[in-house]
């Protein structure tokens, strides 16, 4: 209090100073001002400073040690009604679920992570142009926020090597946030989730990813569901699709009417051999795909951003 | 890219439907984003003759009597080359202008007076017909081609369906950027062989070449020219046949940033002819080009067809550029400091990535990306320099992006165009123009060829990583289909050779295919070709799953939070400055986005808090009259280094923030209920002790007068209680607000094995002690009373009660005694 009454007084005796300009000879004015300017600048920051400190002076302390304050009430929780979990992280827990009742480990994503993982470890050729269709993210480090949750591949394998020696066969879900450097629409986010599966055994093929994928979406949407392929690219999968299921009736679809859910292929050897795994004598399987594409669908969503937005009222419907 | 069904049909006999041909590519070639109706884009227009045209006196109109096969209709002109006898294009009444159909009201032409006179349907203009801007007059049509009466889209295809392909999925595929190559997978997919087509006519055989203009002129409607063969030169070679024309040395700095330069020069020995709407117009205009002019359709046109892109030079012009009497190209990597005035008039700083083509020593263009303006052709040029290079990917994928150029030619180079068709294509491209241009020169420099690839795999390689049963002969006549050559070769000695399908296919890999490398490229063609839909989905064995203890973690919090009525709120991991800021954090700390999309998405964040803050802001004005919103994240802090992968340390996190509109009791005791409740049902032992560590990231935004820290086991590991004044006023917030932080890894690493389970009968007893303590002296107290009668009772808050004008309060508790004796409850009430 004190010291601001101080401040205050200095300035105004400035203020006084200032008015003296007048009396300086005319080519000492534009100093002279540039001098008292530089003075009220400083003052006034000092003067907004101890406002803002005496805001945090004023404070009451209370009894951090006790259960209630002083005449009041026992605190209560808020009614079970309003409580709800964020749609896309309850749905990503009964995604993971399902694959756990497959057999398969959940290992999260890294949400900073770099360009080795992001694309060394994945066979993109050093300043392939493949690496520009991720959009990713870079610190000044050149560290990269993933812009998938394939940057986990690397990690599993070697995580899971011995397992894989051991029990013949590598199993492991990566669900996590990921992050694209693209404008933000109802239908594009730059933050979102994925999950990524991997596979590894010796004697696994084209035929079972295609099924573990089918079964996964027939237990996520409850239903027999008719599914597709097509061919697509990535370099750490040879050969590489995308997967596609038919949008079922329920959920608003028609005959014809297929959806993109997520891209796959057989891992390249070269991944398998730069985590150290014999591509001779294993082979494997990966996919990735969009979580809020997933839930979006089934609960007929229709703007991706409502997501991240932390709305209530959007929020609490869950 | 934009992919005519019609046009693609020409190499390729399609023995299916079109809604089958479509599926079939989206589901074994690439995906097709869209398919643009055309079949009735062109409908009821005509092919007319105009008989009679008589201009209408003070104005620029004509008065056209136009013969449209059985009868004579009047048309009233206002383009300035109609006159009579010529070929022309009749919009008829009732049908809609091509141009307009994708427009949300599509112009429909009728019946009209103009100037008193009736005119009947319209004469159009190219841009009307939607073949490119020109709209200096109406098109004219070769007599040669049409008659009146015929519908203009029989004579030019033009009943259509236009494929919108996404060129993502083709990164690895500079083959199928070109119709040729993308029919030839066409026919693949539908089980044919495909047949080659020659687009060059002369082959190795050079002098045969129509330079002094004696060949029959190639018909533009039809395909191009079917004759001869590709040739290959694998070291420079050239040939030369002008008197004018001074010779062509080509100089690669560097084989590994362009693998081949063919150039041919052309020397001007007539006016090109005539210029009617040709077929090649409407192909160009329906793969998303514009019909500029004869050399710009031609390298348009071959690229579209072939994928390798061209460039024209004007030859006198770059032989001046150079300085000298001779045509020195140089290609190599640019300097530092270099400029380049470009075709589009902007003139680009070069760096020391970017690929240039020289005149000597002076940058005429930058290669694979724009020709430069120095070079430009235009209506003047006497003689041409054909460029048919390929250039390496890397470089051009960095120039692509530091100019910001994205032309078709750039999209096809940075695929990794294959070197081996640049003669070719450049020897079809002169052929086009040979109406116009004799071939002075041709000069192909191919420093470096790349060598066969040969890969040998197996039946049951095949079949066993795709899960399939295909025979050794499909598999070998899926690939021949497509260019590949396949021998079949049994490996006696080797060790399988006792089993039955031993047999060992060596395939070549045609030199087209650059992506082919090993086993499972020839596995992915033969599972792509023959279809993935056929294979049958099968389930492996499985084994049981081990625990995430993070994950169920987590999943167990949000059970609990959300059962308390809390909600689970998701914010970005990225945050500005001024947040970070206003809560007290060090942006320094924080790891800095260089590309972010806005200030706003700036900084990774350090902690949960502050994001939460500005949610409840948002909500508290909607409005949401109480909440508490809670987020599990992880955040990153500078200070805490790398892990040992050499990459950040990251921290897993709740926070959680509680704000009322209305309450007047201390919002921290709330905070502390949820944070206690949370933390003793996840069975962590916590004790709740006044602030000390006010210098931790997440701890500077709470006041420590009214805030605890959060010990287990004597380790922080967070902290609870209501924010500075300072920050709730900066976040806008009404005074009822507290929330926490607290760290998960922590929590998972301290927390108790088991619950312990008491099941023994308990005394249960109140007691109010009048005091000036803190509660947590007061238990003290009360606990070394117990210990000094060696009694054990559980101790738990009922309130605290201060009445008016008195100095001390009543603190109320509750005992539950596992262990009692007689005489506690008479020493604690004397406490």
């Amino acid at each position: 209090m004190v010291e601001i009454e101080k401040l205050k007084q200095e300035l105004k005796d400035l203020n006084a100073k200032a008015a003296g300009i007048r009396d300086l000879p005319v080519e000492q004015r534009a100093e002279f001002g540039r001098k008292i300017n530089l003075e009220r600048q400083d003052l006034l920051g000092k003067i907004a400073a101890a406002e803002k400190a005496l805001l945090d002076v004023e404070v009451q302390p209370i009894d951090v040690t006790a259960w209630s304050g002083v005449n009041e009430k026992m605190p209560e929780f808020y009614t079970t009604e309003m409580g709800t979990c964020h749609p896309l992280m309850a749905e990503m827990d009964r995604v993971v679920e399902i694959y756990q009742l497959m057999g398969f480990d959940v290992m999260e994503s890294r949400q900073l992570d770099d360009e080795y993982h992001m694309f060394d470890t994945l066979n993109f050729p050093k300043e392939h142009p493949a690496r520009d269709g991720y959009d990713t993210f870079r610190t000044e480090e050149g560290l990269i926020p993933p812009a998938h949750t394939s940057t986990m591949q690397h990690r599993v394998l070697k995580k899971y090597r011995k397992q894989l020696e051991e029990r013949g066969r590598l199993a492991v879900v990566v669900p996590g946030r990921v992050f694209r450097n693209e404008d933000v629409d109802a239908t594009h986010e730059h933050t979102f989730y994925q999950c990524e599966g991997v596979y590894v055994s010796q004697d696994c093929s084209m035929g079972q990813m295609l099924g573990i994928l089918r079964e996964f979406f027939e237990k996520y949407y409850e239903q027999k569901l008719n599914i597709r392929t097509q061919p697509g690219y990535f370099p750490f999968t040879e050969p590489s699709l995308e997967f596609m299921i038919e949008k079922p009736e329920s959920l608003g679809g028609k005959k014809g009417d297929y959806l993109e859910m997520l891209g796959c292929g057989m891992i390249h050897p070269n991944v398998l051999k730069q985590a150290g795994i014999d591509p001779e004598k294993y082979h494997g399987f990966a996919w990735g795909g969009g979580i809020d594409r997933l839930v979006m669908l089934r609960y007929g969503l229709n703007d991706v951003r409502m997501f991240e937005s932390g709305n209530l009222n959007f929020l609490r419907e869950f | 890219m934009k992919i005519s069904l019609n046009w693609l049909k020409k190499y390729v006999e399609v023995p299916v439907s079109d809604d089958e041909l479509i599926r079939l590519i989206g589901s074994r070639l690439v995906e097709v984003e869209g398919v643009i109706d055309e079949t009735h884009k062109y409908d009821n227009i005509y092919i007319v003759r105009v008989e009679r045209a008589e201009r209408i006196p003070d104005t620029h109109l004509t008065l056209c009597q136009i013969n449209v096969g059985d009868r004579l209709v009047q048309v009233v002109c206002g383009a300035p080359n109609v006159r009579e006898g010529m070929l022309a294009v009749w919009i008829a009444p009732g049908a809609v202008v091509p141009a307009s159909v994708h427009e949300d009201v599509p112009f429909v032409i009728g019946k009209r007076k103009m100037q008193g006179y009736e005119s009947c349907g319209m004469l159009a203009g190219a841009d009307e017909l939607d073949f490119g801007d020109d709209h200096s007059g109406i098109v004219e049509i070769d007599p040669d081609v049409a008659a009146p009466g015929d519908l203009l889209a029989d004579v030019f295809e033009l009943s259509d369906l236009v494929l919108e392909i996404e060129n993502k999925s083709l990164t690895h595929r500079p083959d199928c950027f070109g119709i040729i190559g993308f029919a030839r997978e066409v026919a693949g997919i539908l089980g044919a062989r495909f047949n080659e087509p020659n687009f060059s006519s002369s082959g190795l055989g050079l002098s045969k070449m129509s330079y002094a203009g004696t060949r029959a002129e190639p018909s533009l409607r039809d395909e191009p020219v079917r004759s001869g063969r590709n040739i290959h030169f694998q070291k420079s070679k050239s040939y030369y046949d002008s008197e004018n024309l001074g010779s062509l040395n080509i100089d690669i700095k560097d084989p590994s940033i362009c693998q081949r330069y063919t150039a041919i020069i052309l020397e001007k020995h007539g006016e090109m002819k005539k210029k009617y709407l040709t077929w090649m117009d409407t192909v160009l205009s329906k793969s998303g080009m514009r019909p500029v002019d004869r050399i710009v359709d031609a390298t348009n046109y071959l690229m579209l067809l072939t994928g390798q892109p061209l460039h024209a030079f004007d030859y006198d012009k770059f032989v001046t550029v150079g300085g000298g009497d001779e045509v020195e190209i140089k290609v190599r990597l640019a300097r530092a400091g270099e400029k380049l005035t470009l075709l589009d008039d902007k003139e680009i700083e070069l760096n020391e990535n970017d690929i240039v083509i020289c005149s000597g020593e002076v940058p005429v263009a930058l290669a694979g990306a724009m020709g430069g303006k120095s070079t430009e052709v235009d209506k003047n040029t006497r003689n041409i320099i054909l460029e048919s290079a390929t250039f390496s990917l890397y470089n051009l994928r960095k120039t692509q992006m530091a100019h910001g150029i994205f032309s078709e030619a750039i999209t096809r180079f940075t695929k990794g165009q294959p070197p081996y068709q640049t003669l070719a294509v450049a020897e079809a491209c002169a052929e086009m123009l040979a109406d116009g241009f004799r071939i002075a020169a041709v000069v192909d420099e191919y420093p470096m060829k790349a060598p066969e690839v040969v890969v040998k795999i197996t039946t049951s390689e095949v079949n066993d990583l795709l899960g399939a049963e295909y025979s050794k002969d499909l598999i070998a006549t899926t690939l021949t289909n497509v260019g590949f050559g396949v021998t079949i070769k049994s490996e006696r000695g080797s060790k399988a050779s006792t089993e039955s399908g031993a047999e060992v296919l060596e395939i070549s890999a045609p030199e087209w295919r650059t992506d082919i490398h090993i086993k499972e490229d020839i596995i992915e063609e033969v599972g792509r070709l023959l279809g993935y839909d056929n294979i049958k989905p099968v389930l492996p064995l499985h084994g049981t799953a081990s625990r995430n203890e993070m994950f169920e973690f987590k999943h167990e919090i949000r059970d609990l939070t959300s059962r308390w009525g809390a909600n689970e709120v998701l914010t970005y991991s990225f945050v500005s400055g001024r947040l970070l800021a206003k809560a007290g954090q060090d942006t320094d700390n924080s790891y800095r986005i260089v590309n972010s999309i806005s200030p706003e998405l700036q900084y990774v964040r350090q902690s949960i808090v502050p994001s939460l803050l500005e949610k409840a802001y948002m909500n508290q004005k909607l409005p949401v009259d109480k909440f508490a919103i809670f987020e599990m994240n992880k955040v990153y802090r500078k200070e805490w280094g790398m892990n040992e992968e050499n990459v950040p340390v990251e921290g897993t996190r709740i926070g959680c923030v509680l704000a009322e509109r209305k309450n007047t009791e201390t919002a921290y005791y709330k905070a502390k209920k949820y944070a206690s409740e949370l933390l003793k049902s996840l069975n962590v032992e916590a004790e709740f002790v006044p602030l000390s560590h006010a210098e931790i990231a997440e701890a500077k935004m709470f006041e420590p007068k009214r805030s605890a820290e959060v010990l287990v086991k004597g380790e922080y590991v967070g902290v609870v209680g209501e924010f500075k004044n300072s920050v709730r006023s900066e976040f806008k917030l009404l005074p009822y607000l507290a929330g926490f932080e607290l760290d998960l890894d922590k929590l998972l690493r301290l927390r108790g094995n088991e619950k312990k389970i008491d099941l023994r009968e308990k005394e249960k007893r109140d007691l109010t002690i009048e005091t000036n303590d803190t509660y947590a002296e007061l238990v003290e107290k009360i606990e070394s009373v117990l210990k000094d009668v060696g009694a054990a009772a559980e101790i738990m808050p009922i309130g605290i009660y201060q009445p008016d004008g008195s100095k001390k309060k009543k603190v109320s508790v509750h005992l539950e005694f596992a262990q009692m004796t007689d005489d506690v409850m008479e020493k604690l009430e004397k406490l």
